[in-house]
């Protein structure tokens, strides 16, 4: 299980986690929506050899199709993988740390998706290491780049540096009082773009936000995540004021204790109704009015996702079966 | 009035957009409009050929044939592939559709020109060798007027080193 949640890092009150992302491709090699499955699984099997002749960072390589369809999804539930990639295993493959906080997957969008998450706020030393591996398989291929637009990726969205940087935010209290939907307009302005991190909706389920940079073409690494760390000071500093002003209210207050006698006593539990109820939980504990460890909080936050479950049961169980286990461990992790 | 990018048929769309401060109309078919893209292409940014009418406009009837027929000698792509996919096949389809893709880059990064990280390797031929080492020149300009000369010396090393013949290492 990934340690990037347990609820340590700066911030942490407001930050989950830190997450780098840079897309490469290696240069002489069709970009993978030319490949076919048997070349994809060459070149996953070249870059394989390649960096475990010399596995410093002590990755494993995972072959998709290895994967019952409920761990992939799992993974993509836990923000190891990405949704696209764990929906089709055909030629794909990763490269994954122990701790599942560096993966690399292998013929997603292009060639190589490195990336490197850390529990709270940790822009420079998510990128430190995402740079590092960087460099380390820089050195062992040549990638596609050019001088005038940078690293070139299959989607033009991602030109120039392939990098996307992002946090993982909790906002309850902009939410509630409505300011994130100015909020989200501006920050779009600046260059970057904010969506809810969990469920496929626009909805920001449980009130988490994932907040990352747009443009990667003309725009450094270094400056990119400037900016994100600027921006995210300052939503920070807006959740904080709201949070202040709105504890004070016993409606608030009142909400937090139902929230908790709710998760603390229910025989069955949606994942909807779990993240709803979670965020007031993790507002209460933040802010010191539950017992309740913040570790605690992320964890059920992650590991009671619909396909982790299963991937937990070690096979798929119905809606039904799952609000059973999900409300069972999260009165277990609440008693 | 006829279509006016195939003249053959009934113009139904019609386009207006301001292009370089002056606007601009388009009459086309409904062929020739789905086929100049009037959907979403790379994911949600908008349409390629939206800002791209200015120069569709000021093309030549046997330029618009070339640009249908243009075709990536790498992967084969050809430029009506990458708009319906809304994707690029091959670092050579960036070489071969580099002008025609230009506008697009604009569109969605607000700028066409790299800043930040650049390989230690790279598979440098031709221009875009030239491009490389003058662009790194241009950074040890700025680095010895900025006095770091820690990056100064890298960048001297590797713009030696591509001078001498490519591939580093």
């Amino acid at each position: 299980m990934s340690k990037w949640y347990i609820g340590a890092g700066e911030q942490n009150d407001i930050v989950i986690s830190t997450r780098i992302r840079f897309a490469r491709n290696i240069a002489d090699y069709p970009f993978p929506c030319k490949l076919n499955t048997k070349s994809r699984t060459e070149l996953n099997g070249k870059i394989r050899d390649a960096v475990q002749n010399d596995n410093k960072f002590g990755l494993s390589f995972v072959e998709m199709k290895t994967l019952a369809g409920f761990e992939a999804a799992s993974m993509a539930e836990r923000h190891i993988i990405s949704p696209e990639f764990a929906s089709d295993a055909g030629g794909r493959a990763m490269l994954i740390s122990p701790d599942e906080d560096i993966c690399i997957m292998l013929c997603e969008e292009d060639h190589i998706r490195l990336q490197v998450m850390r529990p709270g706020f940790a822009l420079d030393e998510a990128f430190s290491v995402a740079n590092e591996i960087d460099d380390f398989l820089n050195s062992k291929f040549d990638f596609a780049f050019d001088s005038r637009i940078g690293y070139l990726t299959q989607c033009p969205t991602n030109l120039g540096t392939g990098m996307r940087a992002s946090v993982m935010l909790h906002l309850p209290c902009l939410t509630m009082n409505g300011a994130i939907t100015r909020l989200i307009s501006t920050v779009s302005k600046l260059g970057l773009t904010i969506r809810g991190a969990f469920g496929e909706g626009s909805e920001a389920v449980g009130d988490m936000y994932q907040l990352s940079n747009q443009i990667t073409l003309g725009i450094s690494e270094k400056a990119a995540i400037e900016n994100l760390k600027s921006i995210t000071l300052q939503l920070c500093a807006q959740e904080r004021a709201a949070r202040e002003e709105m504890i004070k209210s016993l409606d608030t207050e009142d909400a937090i204790f139902r929230a908790y006698g709710l998760l603390k006593w229910s025989k069955l539990i949606s994942t909807d109704e779990l993240m709803k109820n979670l965020s007031l939980v993790r507002l209460g504990s933040v802010s010191g009015k539950l017992p309740v460890p913040l570790k605690t909080v992320n964890e059920l936050m992650i590991s009671l996702q619909p396909a982790t479950i299963n991937a937990k049961a070690g096979q798929k169980l119905t809606p039904r079966e799952r609000d059973f286990e999900r409300a069972k461990e999260v009165r277990e992790s609440l008693a | 009035m006829l279509c006016q990018n195939c003249g053959k048929y009934e113009a139904t769309t019609h386009v207006k957009r301001i292009v370089n401060g002056e606007a601009a109309e388009a009459h086309l078919c409904s062929d020739c409009a789905k086929m100049l893209g009037y959907e979403d292409v790379f994911g949600g940014f908008g349409n390629i050929f939206g800002s791209f009418l200015g120069s569709f406009l000021g093309d030549t009837g046997v330029e618009r044939l070339s640009a249908r027929t243009l075709q990536c000698e790498k992967c084969g792509s050809t430029f009506n592939d990458i708009v319906e996919s809304g994707k690029i096949g091959c670092a050579k389809c960036y070489e071969t559709f580099y002008e025609k893709l230009l506008p697009s880059l604009q569109r969605i990064h607000g700028k066409t020109r790299h800043e930040g990280k650049i390989p230690n390797k790279i598979a440098v031929n031709g221009d875009s060798k030239k491009m490389q080492i003058e662009k790194l020149e241009e950074e040890l300009k700025a680095a010895v007027d900025a006095q770091n000369y820690e990056t100064a010396a890298t960048l001297r090393d590797r713009i030696k080193e591509l001078k001498e013949g490519g591939k580093n290492e």
